[in-house]
């Protein structure tokens, strides 16, 4: 998994190429963490190059959601897959994120 | 071959190798990127629950696994000798419960029973055997996961 981040305006658009899982979640996780310590905490994470997640991610974007919640920062999905979509579904995620069909889109809701 | 095995190590690094095996496989096998997917997150959410909770040693073991296709199923086959553990008797996982009671616990068996046509284990010898057997054609499965 790599992670590449930019900023648009005030949000950081986080973009998540290739797996998440048992052993890269941690480092999405921290990645996560850390932008939403620091104002204006809002982070909007791409996974239109994402390979698969499992539950191991969906750990990391729980407690990422959870953090920006206590903070007062916001988080949103965008560029899913029909295949990931369906698993986010299994999990019951579909509800708990903000979840964008496009970047431009992810960002607005954000702003 | 429509079958390969490999062994790992009771090491979370050590599933890295699991996706470029399957990747290579599933080019052999001409299976569709769902099916890549499903087999990629089953494996980690078993796999990593057997290095997390299967072992009350600190000793190296080996977890041996094989993928097989047998018709319109792929076939995942797990074995472990760590402590007994039935996934089968898991107990569901509510994902319809609010962000602030939702509990991430148990979510990877819930995943990998609804990515399934069938999960099957036994403890044989002193082992864990997990069989876990998905469509290799899921638009034929019913009661799929549609998106609302």
């Amino acid at each position: 998994m790599q992670l590449s981040e930019r900023k648009d305006n005030d949000v950081t658009v986080l973009e998540v190429v290739g797996r998440v899982d048992s052993v890269t979640a941690p480092d999405l996780g921290a990645k996560l963490t850390s932008i939403l310590a620091a104002p204006p905490r809002r982070v909007l994470v791409d996974f239109a190059r994402l390979e698969y997640i499992s539950s191991a991610g969906f750990r990391v974007l729980f407690l990422a959601s959870k953090q920006a919640g206590e903070t007062g920062g916001r988080l949103a999905l965008c560029g899913l897959s029909a295949k990931a979509l369906e698993l986010f579904s299994i999990a019951g995620f579909l509800k708990l994120f903000t979840i964008a069909p496009s970047r431009a889109e992810g960002v607005a809701s954000l702003r | 071959m429509s079958t390969v095995e490999t062994s790992i190590l009771n090491k979370i690094r050590d599933l890295s190798r699991i996706p470029d095996l399957v990747a290579q496989f599933a080019e052999e096998q001409g299976l569709s990127d769902d099916v890549v997917f499903g087999i990629n997150v089953a494996l980690d959410e078993m796999l990593s629950n057997i290095i997390k909770y299967g072992y009350t040693d600190d000793a190296i073991h080996e977890i041996h696994l094989r993928l097989t296709v047998a018709g319109p199923l792929l076939v995942v086959e797990i074995e472990d000798d760590g402590q007994p553990f039935d996934p089968c008797a898991a107990a569901p996982v509510d994902v319809d419960a609010p962000l602030e009671e939702r509990k991430v616990g148990g979510l990877g068996i819930h995943i990998v029973r609804a990515l399934c046509a069938e999960v099957g284990y036994a403890r044989v010898d002193g082992r864990n055997r997990l069989v876990m057997k998905m469509l290799l054609n899921p638009e034929t499965k019913k009661g799929s996961h549609a998106i609302e």
